[in-house]
């Protein structure tokens, strides 16, 4: 015989009219190994189908089931009940538009951070269908590695304060994911260009360093060293650049 | 969020450096503070060697003309960082309410740190600018004069009839832990923001820098107090 767990779970679905924001508890028994992920679907089946939650790998690889558990970005399915207390409380993320209950849209704010930050390898040279990949080097490969492990969950973005109350702050996802281009020696960007995406308040600049993302990475992505990097690359470039200003006045 | 290409965020672009220059400035002009407060403790501290070496200390700073440069040039570097530091703080309600909730909810320490740095900086703020005020009106610094305003027990001793409340000690005590805790505190972010150190080890040493820089603050306080209490009634003020 188990625990018994009591989620207190937020309820709120903005397409039904009149709906009104509230926490609704759900008892149900634990087991051995059961994490928030299986809890959830538990409830879903056997209580109330009507609540809504994303997921989908349950392996900590998509990066869906995002959520405040007692109030701190985690994952679902990396979370084991039995680190938590017989009673806690499960929240939909911050800063992302909220679809439902504990579902977030992601996905809008991830292509928009995207598209801001190039995010894609900007080469010249052209593909040749015929001949072999260009190596690269180990050490080289697991750096790049390193931050490319983030799977866009949004956890550091809704752990940030300064994501909270900046909506066009880039985040730690943002920097990171700058950085893993900057180290990749098949981007041809100059560092004046990296600059121009990402050198202002809104990207490396912005950041506080409040770690909130360092601590709290389900992936453990070194956040700090990643970020200062970015930060220390930003600042040497920007100091060698020459901007044209527009007179106003 | 995408960033509109409207007619600021054109002509912002093409002064592209200033975010730059102005995260730079109140990183530096933080560093700058922090080494003034953690010296300026120091030469405080001299007064538990002996008071001689604190006047001493004090007249070669005149002398030397580096209290005439220092202050104003501190005062200077103060209004800088408060002016920069400040667009980073949460500054409209519903930004410290959205502050206050979230680090409440995630309960996550550097970011409780963080608050704590906002509320500091208001106290050293404040504080900073009566102490100086207090300084300057009784320059030059010495020994026995530092030990009597140390020791007063009212903002102006007698007129508050039989009421004595060691107002300065308390006074000191709060400024010195307001004072280390946004400074110490403030280096660890920036050396977060730009270092290459691993932030925990970093945070075990800023701290212990902290607990050496107040203890020293309390005995020299202390030490004022005894001075204090030794003069003749009425204080020799030289």
């Amino acid at each position: 015989m188990g625990r018994q767990l009591t989620i207190s779970c937020f309820r709120y679905n903005p397409n039904i009219p009149g709906d009104k924001p509230r926490m609704q508890d759900y008892k149900l028994e634990e087991h051995e190994g059961m994490t928030l992920f299986v809890a959830l679907n538990e409830i879903r089946e056997k209580q109330d189908p009507t609540l809504m939650f994303d997921f989908v790998c349950r392996a900590a690889i998509c990066g869906s089931c995002a959520m405040l558990i007692n109030g701190r970005p985690r994952l679902a399915c990396k979370t084991m009940t039995s680190m938590l207390p017989s009673r806690f409380t499960v929240m939909p993320l911050p800063v992302f538009k909220l679809i439902g209950d504990l579902a977030v849209d992601t996905g809008t704010w991830f292509r928009d951070l995207q598209i801001r930050a190039e995010a894609w390898v900007h080469t010249n040279k052209k593909f040749d269908f015929n001949a072999l990949e260009v190596r690269m080097e180990n050490k080289t490969c697991e750096e790049i590695y390193d931050p490319e492990q983030c799977i866009e969950c949004g956890c550091c973005v809704a752990a940030c304060i300064t994501a909270n109350i900046r909506p066009d702050f880039i985040g730690a996802t943002g920097i990171n994911r700058v950085y893993r281009f900057l180290i990749d020696p098949r981007d041809e960007r100059s560092n004046a260009e990296y600059y121009e995406v990402i050198g202002n308040e809104d990207g490396t600049f912005g950041c506080v360093g409040l770690m909130a993302c360092d601590d709290l990475c389900p992936k453990d992505i070194p956040l700090q060293q990643n970020l200062a990097y970015v930060r220390r690359k930003m600042a040497a470039a920007g100091l060698k650049l020459d901007f044209k200003g527009v007179k106003t006045s | 969020m995408e960033l509109a290409k409207n007619l600021q965020t054109t002509i912002n672009r093409s002064y592209g450096k200033t975010d730059l220059y102005v995260d730079l400035a109140q990183s530096i002009s933080g560093v700058l503070l922090i080494g003034f407060l953690w010296m300026h403790m120091l030469f405080v501290a001299t007064i538990v060697v002996s008071p001689d070496l604190f006047n001493r200390l004090s007249i070669g700073l005149d002398e030397y003309y580096l209290a005439q440069v220092g202050i104003p040039a501190t005062i200077l570097l103060i209004i800088i960082h408060i002016f920069l530091a400040l667009r980073r703080a949460p500054v409209r309600l519903r930004d410290m309410r959205i502050t206050y909730r979230m680090a409440k909810m995630m309960n996550h320490f550097d970011t409780w740190i963080w608050v704590g740095q906002v509320v500091s900086a208001l106290f050293v703020g404040v504080m900073a600018s009566i102490h100086l005020w207090i300084i300057l009106g009784a320059w030059p610094l010495r020994a026995a004069t530092s030990a009597m305003r140390v020791a007063s027990t009212g903002p102006a001793d007698h007129t508050w009839g039989g009421f004595a409340f060691p107002f300065f000690i308390v006074f000191y005590v709060i400024f010195l832990i307001a004072g280390e805790y946004h400074g110490g505190f403030g280096l660890y972010r920036i050396l977060v923001k730009w270092g290459w150190w691993d932030r925990h080890t970093m945070g075990w040493v800023l701290k212990g820098i902290t607990v050496v820089i107040v203890g020293l603050g309390i005995a020299a306080l202390y030490t004022f107090t005894q001075i204090a209490a030794n003069l003749p009634a009425g204080g020799v003020i030289q």
